[in-house]
């Protein structure tokens, strides 16, 4: 075959119709991009830790020990023994309380390491720099403590009360410590009394189960003097931690993702079967100059591929880009130090994107070079005769502007491709519609956790011990909380561990003094407790037990022993099969059962500054307690919101572009019809206003179909959420569509259809007359 | 400048390309109302350039275009849409018809689009449609019709906004002799009724039966203006 014709043809198709090149260039960027981001996200979805602990080389067990009682001699010994494959250590380790802006922090495990890298455990820098001094401090970035480089932190419980400044963040795979500094500072961070201690690191030959995990520590134990060991941590409690919210956050991860799959797939296939369709007039041509069946094919391929070609290898490229921030974001919800796009992905996407190129002009092509000349010039001029003129008619009848009902008439005359147009603005209207379900939901089931628009603001007593409730330290803080002005409500608790028959792990309980039911806890079925001997509970604590509402069960608070009913499950999730139990102070034998106040929860008038009220309410109550305002929303959150909002917008510039390809497509088309409009007088407006209405219809049927499939989406997704955080679903979190909402998410359709035909719309107004009427 | 003039072309000059020579090449004109003029030419002497000029369908290169006390060479894109609704009909060679309307909705268009009530549109259409002998074909399609009458629906649809101005691009070039005969009548007939034409043809017995004055075009240029010595 002679290449030479063919490149000639391919080449002078590319510059010639340089607007279908660029959105051919442009659909395959943005898809390549989207599938790229996509399949990064659903691998990294998959198996998340482990692969986080294979690369980081996590720590099977971590140990702590006393150095007074082993050496370092003694411990470093103890990477000969048999089994073990790898370790790090000894670290110089302590127990610290930090302070960051006047808050304690909790109790935090600072270790001495000269540096990130290590044979186990090798820490991910995620920002910032590691400690190059000291009063430098790493901090692990999956903990509670500060959130930004460059802050100062306070060891309280230190002598002179050391300063601290953060310099970066890191990830330990298995949570080796809450923050790292240079070995020579540990000394100086250690509190008063607490005897010097060091942590060990260990991988094993066989630690892939708790009863192997433990057959290691024993090793350990024993081969060091006895109490030396002071603590030990398994690599599966990690694991445990990092599934959890990993698990909660894939259904939506690779839901998005799906819908950027089948998506990318649908418009790809569109536009190139539409750009070489759109070229039958010019492969007649072609054949009536002496153009072989394969020389036409191969001529299509080539000038529908280049521009492919670039639009995969760049899009790949702007995929990767995409997807660090967002890997960036997933990371520590999986619990591991970074993620990457595969290597795979970045072959078998773009490679996958060329193929289906290929494919879907190969098949079109191959009908165009089996045509005779006359037939492909033909068929590449308008459409079938007949098609649509029944909308037409009907339209003519409607009362509406001209241009308007020949527009919304229009796509019937190609149905195929109308289809195809719908297809993709309903899965564009799907996604936002879904979007912005799954962000109210996220909204409502963090508020959910955090009570945080109930109770602004939180308070209790520094120190161990609680207060007496009736006391007088708590007629002091009721005093305080009726003086400080902006106080709404509040109601005193008490924290405790409950024990269960049957349950192996204690399970979680707030006593409240008083009458706690606008607290903010979401009903998911049942009633809030009211009068002695009623409770509320999690669906952990129903799945753990196997009871239901209406069933009683005896539980024990140190000593006592109490019966009370079940009469709500409420939405507090605290990870698969962690019971929880709300109830009142007397139900649980109050003061004489030993219950203690911890802490009072606030709720502040609406307009009333919560910072400030909290400053005044500390200051009134001085430095024997703690004041806190509740945190909006938790890291967890922040990083989903995030996500949803980047996938959405990426999905929905997909399903744009898709929509001003065929509406390109069809502009093309059309022109000469468009010629004949404005001849007659048709304004450059109603041009514009004729051709946006062609996808108009489509976009009211692809609302209609989007608004159920996704309002049935999100709630598969969040109730595949809820499943995998152990929780039900309150309706609050679940029925998040209002009917004027739907109304208006509905447009989200119309809006994706107009901004995606605005653009050609423009082109036909703004194209000759003249020259217009002189197209075939 | 004739005050009476309905056309008034000044230096009109159109390049399609830069460097190559000009469509048309420093054309003065004057059309008065009622006129009927033919222009006429060889392939490629810019006739119907010419006449897209004249209908604002293409802007000249420089020169000014006044048509019925507008300076259409100055209107933005809407204004020349507006001015060729109300001032403006245009029968073209190959009828360009709307495929996927009916005869009575391609005729309704023009009326449809520059306001007028639906009404006063039907009552226009159907009465044109009478008179040029389509009123059975109403609902027809325009594939369904022959040559003659599609080229008849055109008339129909470019009259329909009664303009003072009927441009004609060889509008019997694709009708065998017979009804290309019709239709040449059919103009004269409009013409006689007052209607201001200008006609471009290839064919001399077209321009000499049915126009009163015949403008010869030679590589853009005018080369002949000549009224008929014996009014028809």
């Amino acid at each position: 075959m002679n290449i030479r014709p063919v490149l000639k043809a391919a080449s002078g198709g590319v510059s010639r119709k340089r607007t279908q090149t660029a959105v051919i260039f442009l659909v395959l960027l943005v898809s390549t991009a989207a599938a790229t981001l996509g399949l990064a996200l659903l691998a990294n979805s998959s198996g998340p830790f482990d692969r986080g602990f294979a690369a980081q080389h996590g720590a099977d067990v971590t140990m702590g020990f006393s150095s007074a009682r082993a050496s370092d001699g003694q411990l470093a010994a103890t990477r000969k023994l048999p089994g073990v494959t790898g370790s790090d250590g000894p670290f110089p380790a302590t127990e610290v309380t930090l302070a960051h802006a006047g808050f304690q922090l909790p109790l935090a495990t600072v270790v001495g390491r000269g540096s990130a890298g290590g044979k186990v455990d090798d820490l991910t820098l995620t920002a910032g720099h590691w400690p190059d001094g000291s009063g430098q401090i790493v901090l692990a970035n999956n903990t509670y403590l500060v959130p930004d480089v460059g802050q100062q932190l306070t060891v309280e419980n230190a002598p002179g009360k050391p300063k601290l400044t953060v310099v970066g963040f890191a990830n330990s795979i298995t949570n080796t410590a809450d923050g790292w500094v240079l070995p020579s500072q540990v000394a100086a961070l250690r509190p008063a009394g607490q005897p010097p201690a060091a942590e060990m690191l260990y991988s094993f030959a066989k630690a892939g189960t708790a009863a192997q995990v433990r057959a290691d520590q024993a090793e350990i134990d024993a081969a060091v003097p006895a109490g030396a060991v002071t603590e030990h941590e398994s690599w599966l409690v990690a694991k445990a931690q990092a599934a959890g919210a990993g698990s909660i956050i894939a259904p939506f991860v690779v839901a998005f993702a799906l819908i950027g799959l089948v998506m990318s797939v649908l418009i790809v296939a569109n536009v190139v079967s539409g750009a070489v369709v759109a070229g039958y007039r010019r492969i007649g041509v072609l054949k009536s100059i002496g153009f072989t069946p394969p020389q036409v094919v191969s001529a299509y391929l080539a000038r529908i591929g280049l521009p492919a070609l670039f639009g995969c290898l760049l899009g790949v490229a702007v995929g990767n880009w995409l997807a660090r921030p967002v890997l960036d974001k997933s990371a520590p919800v999986y619990g591991v130090g970074s993620q990457s796009v595969p290597l795979w992905v970045n072959v078998l996407v773009p490679a996958a994107m060329f193929a289906l190129v290929l494919l879907t002009a190969l098949v079109p092509a191959l009908r165009a070079g089996r045509l005779s000349a006359i037939q492909a010039i033909a068929t590449g001029q308008a459409p079938s005769q007949g098609r649509g003129y029944a909308a037409h008619r009907f339209a003519a009848g409607l009362r509406l502007p001209r241009p308007v009902s020949i527009g919304l008439a229009a796509p019937f005359a190609r149905p195929g491709r109308t289809v195809v147009t719908l297809a993709a603005i309903a899965f564009g209207a799907v996604a936002v519609i879904f979007a912005v379900g799954l962000d109210a939901s996220l909204a409502q089931a963090s508020d959910g956790q955090t009570h945080a628009s109930a109770v602004q603001v939180q308070a209790g007593p520094n120190g161990p011990g609680g207060i007496g409730l009736g006391g007088s330290r708590d007629h002091a803080v009721r005093a305080a909380l009726r003086s400080v002005p902006g106080t709404s409500r509040y109601v005193a608790e008490d924290f405790l561990e409950l024990g269960v028959p049957g349950l192996s792990q204690p399970v979680n309980a707030e006593a409240f003094a008083g009458n706690a039911s606008w607290t903010g806890y979401q009903l998911i079925s049942g009633h809030w407790y009211h009068g002695t001997g009623q409770a509320d509970v999690n669906t952990g604590f129903l799945q753990a037990t196997g009871l239901s509402l209406g069933d009683s069960v005896r539980v024990s608070a140190g000593t006592s022993t109490v019966r009370v009913r079940i009469v709500g499950e409420v939405f507090d999730p605290q990870g698969k099969d962690q019971g929880a139990m709300l109830t009142s102070w007397q139900t649980l034998g109050g003061s004489a059962a030993g219950l203690r106040i911890q802490q009072y929860d606030i709720g502040v008038k609406p307009g009333v500054s919560v910072p400030g009220y909290a400053s005044q309410l500390g200051s009134d109550l001085g430095q024997r307690y703690f004041v806190g305002t509740t945190a909006h929303s938790g890291q967890f959150y922040q990083i989903a919101e995030g996500l949803i909002a980047i996938l959405t917008l990426m999905l929905a510039v997909v399903a744009g572009l898709g929509v001003l390809n065929t509406v390109l497509i069809s502009t093309r088309d059309r022109v000469h019809d468009l010629g004949v409009f404005k001849a007659v007088g048709m304004t450059p407006r109603q041009v514009i206003a004729m051709v946006v209405c062609w996808v108009v219809a489509p976009a009211v049927i692809a609302a209609a179909i989007a608004i159920p499939a996704a309002m049935a989406l999100h709630v598969a997704t969040v109730n595949a959420m809820g499943q995998a955080a152990g929780t039900g679903i309150s309706s609050v979190i679940m029925d998040v569509y209002k009917p004027a909402e739907i109304v208006l998410l509905a447009l989200s359709a119309l809006v994706i259809a107009a901004i995606g035909a605005l653009l050609p719309a423009g082109w036909a107004a703004g194209a000759r007359t003249a020259t217009a009427l002189r197209a075939e | 400048m004739d005050a009476d003039a309905l056309i008034q072309l000044s230096g009109v000059t159109k390049r399609y390309d830069s460097s190559g020579q000009p469509a048309v090449d420093n054309v003065s004109l004057q059309i008065g109302a009622g006129e009927s003029v033919a222009v006429m030419g060889p392939s490629g002497s810019g006739k119907s350039t010419l006449l897209n000029v004249i209908a604002g369908l293409d802007r000249p290169t420089s020169g000014t275009v006044t048509v019925a006390g507008e300076r259409i060479d100055k209107l933005s894109e809407t204004g020349v849409a507006k001015f060729r609704r109300r001032k403006v009909g245009m029968i073209f060679q190959f009828f360009n018809l709307l495929d996927d309307l009916t005869v009575a909705d391609n005729v309704l268009l023009p009326a449809q689009l520059a306001g007028l009530s639906r009404g006063q549109a039907r009552q226009r259409a159907g009465s044109l449609l009478d008179r040029l002998g389509l009123a059975e074909h109403r609902q027809a399609y325009p594939a369904r019709l022959s040559g003659g009458q599609r080229q008849r629906v055109a008339i129909a649809r470019a009259l329909v906004n009664s303009p003072e101005l009927l441009l004609a691009d060889e509008p019997t070039g694709a009708l065998d002799t017979t009804t290309g005969e019709e239709i040449g009548a059919l103009l004269a007939e409009l013409n006689a009724a007052g209607q201001t034409m200008v006609l471009v043809t290839h064919n001399p017995d077209l321009a000499a039966r049915y126009a009163s004055r015949t403008v010869q075009l030679v590589d853009g240029r005018v080369t002949s203006d000549v009224v008929a010595a014996v009014p028809r």
